[in-house]
């Protein structure tokens, strides 16, 4: 049932980054005032605040052909906005354990904090991320989705086959 | 041996639910009953509001009783709150999403009388609603309920029958194996579910909680979710309506109750208030919270998963 | 339709180094939307602005893209430029594609794919950007200065004397902080206290400074312009008012052997105290842990003699709510322990010195205390342990400092300098003692400052050995100093009486504690941070809070006095507004479609929203809606993500704005 996993050796894996702007971005920021080096495949979303990231943007993300998802922010106590990661850290301790249920492997979604200070911190996690999803191979859970068009899936409960032998 | 669950009770139940509508609605005390009267078929009931003390003897309460009334205070139905106080009958789950509404300042609690069963549990939707209730033909949120005696209410018919223990909970066990299972696996059984969803929104109709004026998944600017009902965009709706249930969820499983596709989509809500509870130490229940547990935090919260 | 411009800087090499800047604009010219796309050679150089403006009106572009350095450091530029052209600023957004690209990536090919990738997803957001009416909001013409060392006097008074009200909070009793405890200052020998204490003075003496001591910060809420800080002012016992500054309380104290913090706890002092007798304000005040009567109930000698009647057992703290526009934080530092380790700290200790077990082992500052003529000694340089006078003295430099496998990898910058006047002092008073001093180089950059580090050597018989000391042990009544002279090769053992170390300087303890309450950042020395390193040196990030002193890092009293008296300039450039204008990424609630659960409200930190009632023309209640308030709104955007139906958007991060770039990957 579940989709072969073709691993070439030139895949190049998508990974978002979703981010606030204090802390994490600019942490970012100063990893390249340092010209510390990182594999190129991130891309980064600069919200204000890990607050404002909703999980349907992680859907999305993964939606649109992501292989990894990195979030990131404020460590806590040092947010900007008082209290925002501490609401996101909340919404995303649930989020992640219902991916999980639904068969997403939780190894493509990370979560950090990264302050301002901790360029080293940035280039370490997006490198873990990035390597990590490279050897897991693409995501093809939800490419696949995307492809299908409708249910080709068995008739299980007794009501459903009834009424198709009725037909 | 299937045990048969004694519920002579609800005769006296339905009888004192006649007489406690005919009273409040007789003294003025409410302007609607929101109730159950019997359907066509043997033994069904059909949720009705009533309006007048004499429309009281139409009313009844069986082991077929398995709507959560809450609904009917919610959604298109919002106005009808606001013309007077409303009866409403309430088992101990239906009570727990009314809680829930309070919570969100979608109800007040003087606005409503409630009138509160002792339940002893409700038929699966599978089963004829004239057969006899058992163990084995017990709606699955029945067979783990913890709240079969509601609290709080204005009125609950008195009864000398102990009340059946708990049974083991079904949720419980196939979640249990599902956590058991691969990623590959889980997404494997999810998928062939999801794909499954004709997209009738009957999950959203009928539950308490979905009482958004427009759904974030009918919105186009943007499009967060595909509305047609392909495999990518069934997907979605699914995560987002249990991700948007967590924390909030009573466990009524209309949801599950009314799909037409089967889809277990009350395992997704039960997995859901595992998490929550294991978490952040929150379930429903009873009292009125002023914040839920994703409008909160505290300080000390988990954050083993960050690195 | 959109008629967007797409201009990619070349940074002069920075970024065309690494990334193909002319595929970028190829790559940018050829997406949908897209009017115009060039790159140039300094985008945010005069040329490159008039370029930019050029193009707007020339190409009549409606939105632009900018793809350049970091949006923190040019979004202003830019969208000031975009508004001289006419265009609303908030339609300009800026592709980072140095610090995320060409900084961070060597690969050519791959930097280049993923310049065009940022500057797709920069372009699909900016598309659905609006134009967002600039936010006034009033100014409180007042100050609030945390700390009241040299820095916040400075600041406090100069503020003040600009004519507007100051709030100046004290944590110590007295205000003063470290520069009141010095003997005397390089590079010229002038007494501290002699020219400090008339700035004290100026501080209580003022009509515009209200002076809040022995009090610390609660609670700070709102944002620039219009804060409300909550200040607690803890119980002195002594009622500040009818005070006369007698002293008779403290001379008849009977507990008497109190350790003095202000002397680094070499003198002594009575439980009803000021630190210094130059103390301003010169109220004692009641320390409890050490007071008979709190202890046991008995005594209350001081209330018996105090003539006014000013003892007052029962005083409580009380909370005082103070409206500002502008806070300056003047928090200072603190010397590093060498012998504990600080509780949470990551930074290691230094026991193998023997500070905190060898008593004559000392730090800097207890040495400024011995120095000094107002010191627990009268200004005689003895031994803490037998009170003889030190003979031999050996000085370390670089305790704590410019050692990264202790945690602190930066240099704390007045060490050289306050060592070279420790000798001189000591030289001075004992004339015939020794002076050694070890070291690793000496840092002496700043006026007439390598000429004062010249006289210690040269005049004043200082003996400077270039290397660390290995080992440090007492012997006796002596302590023996091992290192080695690195310039000559050879091991030293010095037999020395006493040891002073030039302990590192450090963010005083709960500088995070207090960065948290101000909603500043702070970097992993619990340092402030100011906006920008070169060009912003004295604001921090969150706008409407200044930077001043040793707060943000190591600083000597002349960069300290300068940079509080920048922190007041620009706290008078706020304040000669009348109305402030505000970014207006804030939060708008659709109210068509609220259904009142008010999630928003739950997660808001800020209490910006409330709720509103709808009512029909007759006065009916139809429904109750959340609003948020622009003026409280801080633009977080919790409330969004919270928002089951997306009823509430925030303005400039909008779900649009989002998406659209996540479906341009």
């Amino acid at each position: 049932m579940h989709p072969e996993k073709t691993i070439s050796s030139d895949f190049e894996p998508k990974v978002i980054a979703f981010v606030c702007t204090w802390c994490t971005y600019a942490g970012a920021d100063l990893a390249g005032t340092s010209r510390m080096q990182y594999p190129s495949n991130v891309r980064v979303l600069k919200f204000p605040c890990t607050g404002r990231i909703d999980p349907v943007f992680i859907l999305k993300a993964f939606q649109q052909g992501a292989d990894g998802v990195l979030v990131s922010g404020c460590h806590p106590g040092d947010c900007h906005y008082i209290a925002g990661n501490f609401h996101a850290r909340r919404r995303f301790a649930a989020f992640r354990k219902l991916l999980e249920f639904v068969g997403v492997d939780l190894q493509r979604l990370q979560f950090s904090w990264v302050s301002a200070a901790e360029g080293g911190k940035w280039v370490e996690v997006v490198t873990e991320l990035t390597e990590k999803v490279r050897a897991m191979g693409p995501m093809m859970e939800f490419k696949e989705l995307a492809l299908e068009e409708q249910w080709s899936g068995a008739m299980i409960s007794p009501e459903l086959q009834d009424a198709y032998r009725q037909i | 041996m299937i045990n048969t669950i004694d519920i002579s009770h609800y005769g006296t139940v339905a009888e004192s639910i006649r007489i406690e509508a005919a009273r409040i609605l007789g003294e003025g005390l409410v302007t609607a009953v929101v109730a159950y009267t019997a359907g066509r078929r043997a033994g069904s009931v059909q949720p009705a509001i009533i309006t007048s003390a004499a429309e009281a003897e139409r009313l009844t309460f069986t082991a077929a009783s398995v709507n959560n009334l809450a609904v009917y205070l919610t959604k298109a139905k919002k106005d009808i709150p606001r013309s007077g106080r409303i009866g409403i009958v309430v088992k101990g789950c239906d009570l727990k999403a009314l809680v829930g509404l309070m919570g969100e300042s979608q109800l007040q609690r003087e606005q409503l009388y409630l009138i509160g069963i002792p339940c002893a549990g409700v038929l699966a939707s599978t089963v004829r609603p004239a057969e006899p209730l058992t163990a084995g033909n017990l709606a699955p949120k029945c067979r783990e309920c913890d709240a079969q005696l509601p609290e709080g209410c204005d009125y609950v018919p008195e009864i000398d029958l102990p009340l059946p223990t708990p049974l083991e909970s079904t949720y419980a066990a196939e979640i249990a194996r599902l956590e058991g299972l691969t990623p590959a696996e889980r997404w494997a059984y999810w998928k062939e579910q999801f794909a499954k969803c004709i997209k009738c929104y009957a999950c959203r109709q009928v539950c308490p909680f979905c009482f958004c004026e427009q759904c974030l998944c009918d919105r186009n600017k943007p499009q967060m979710v595909d509305t047609t009902p392909r495999p990518a965009g069934n997907t979605a709706w699914h995560i987002v309506r249990a991700m948007h249930l967590a924390g909030r969820c009573a466990g009524c499983a209309e949801c599950e109750r009314v799909c037409p596709m089967d889809i277990p989509l009350n395992l997704l809500n039960r997995k859901m208030a595992k998490e929550l509870k294991e978490l952040f130490d929150y379930e429903a229940g009873f009292a009125v919270n002023e914040k839920g547990p994703l409008t909160m935090f505290m300080e000390k919260d988990d954050q083993s998963f960050i690195k | 339709m959109s008629r967007i411009g797409v201009f990619i800087c070349h940074c002069g090499e920075n970024i065309s180094r690494t990334v193909d800047v002319e595929r970028v604009a190829a790559h940018a010219a050829a997406l949908p939307g897209v009017a115009y796309a060039t790159e140039y050679k300094y985008m945010c150089s005069d040329p490159g602005q008039t370029l930019l403006k050029k193009a707007i009106r020339e190409q009549r572009l409606t939105h632009v893209v900018v793809a350049a350095c970091s949006p923190r450091m040019h979004e202003r530029t830019f969208r000031k430029a975009v508004e001289a052209a006419g265009l609303n600023p908030y339609l300009c957004e800026m592709a980072n594609i140095r610090e995320h690209c060409s900084w961070v990536h060597e690969d050519r090919e791959q930097a280049t794919v993923k310049a065009c990738d940022i500057v797709g997803m920069m372009v699909e957001r900016t598309k659905k950007n609006r134009v967002l009416p600039t936010i006034t909001v009033p100014v409180t013409k007042r100050s609030l200065v945390i700390g009241g060392g040299i820095a916040g006097i400075q600041a406090a008074l100069d503020i003040a004397d600009s004519g507007h009200e100051v709030v100046l909070v004290e944590r110590e009793p007295s205000i003063g902080g470290h520069m009141a405890q010095l003997s005397e200052t390089f590079p010229t020998l002038d007494c501290s206290q002699c020219i400090m204490t008339p700035k004290m003075v100026d501080v209580a003496n003022h009509p515009k400074i209200t002076l809040y001591t022995y009090s610390e910060i609660e609670l700070v809420e709102g944002y620039i312009g219009n804060f409300q800080v909550t200040v607690r002012k803890r119980a002195r016992s002594v009622d500040e008012r009818t005070c006369t500054g007698c002293g008779v309380c403290m001379t008849k104290c009977p507990q008497k052997k109190i350790p003095n913090k202000f002397d680094q706890y070499i003198g002594m002092r009575t439980a009803i105290y000021v630190p210094f007798p130059q103390a301003v304000p010169n109220t004692p005040v009641i320390d409890r842990e050490n007071c008979t009567r709190f202890k046991t109930g008995k005594c209350g000698v001081c209330q018996k003699v105090c003539g006014p009647g000013a003892v007052d057992f029962e005083q409580q703290d009380t909370l005082i709510v103070e409206a500002v526009g502008a806070i300056v934080v003047a928090t200072g530092f603190d010397l590093y322990s060498i012998s504990e380790k600080p509780k949470g700290s990551p930074i290691k200790g230094y026991g193998e010195f023997g500070h905190g077990k060898i008593p004559d082992v000392i730090d800097g500052m207890t040495f400024e205390r011995l120095a000094s003529a107002s010191g627990p000694t009268g200004g005689k340089i003895v031994r803490p342990s037998d009170g003889r006078e030190p003979k031999q003295i050996v000085f370390i430099q670089c305790i704590g400092s410019r050692a990264r496998e202790k945690g602190i990898s930066y240099c704390s910058k007045v060490c050289c300098m306050y060592t070279a006047k420790h000798t001189m002092l000591y030289h001075h008073k004992v004339h015939d003692g020794q002076a050694y001093v070890f070291f690793m180089d000496a840092r002496t950059p700043g006026k007439s400052y390598d000429e004062f580090w010249r006289r210690s050597i040269e005049e004043e018989e200082a003996v400077y050995i270039r290397g660390m000391v290995s080992r440090l042990y007492q012997k006796g009544d002596k302590i023996v100093v091992m290192g080695s002279d690195i310039a000559v090769g050879v091991q030293v053992e010095i037999e020395a009486d006493m040891v002073v170390l030039a302990t590192a300087v450090q963010p005083q303890q709960g500088a995070d504690l207090l960065a948290q309450k101000l909603g500043i950042s702070y970097d992993k020395y619990n340092f402030y941070s100011e906006a920008h390193a070169k060009l912003r040196p004295v604001e921090c990030a969150t706008a409407g809070i200044f930077l001043a002193g040793a707060c943000q890092g190591p600083k000597d009293i002349p960069e300290t006095v300068s940079q509080a008296s920048a922190a007041a300039a620009k706290v008078m450039t706020l304040f000669s507004k009348e109305r402030l204008e505000r970014e207006p990424i804030v939060a708008r609630v659709r109210e068509v479609g609220c259904v009142g659960c008010f999630a928003c409200k739950k997660v808001c930190a800020y209490g910006a929203v409330e709720e509103k009632e709808i009512r029909d023309r007759q006065g009916n209640l139809l429904r109750v809606v959340a609003s948020v308030n622009p003026g409280v709104c801080a633009g977080c955007g919790t409330c969004q993500a919270t928002c089951p139906s997306k009823c509430v958007e925030l303005d400039g991060y909008t779900d649009e704005q989002i998406v659209a770039m996540i479906e341009a990957l």
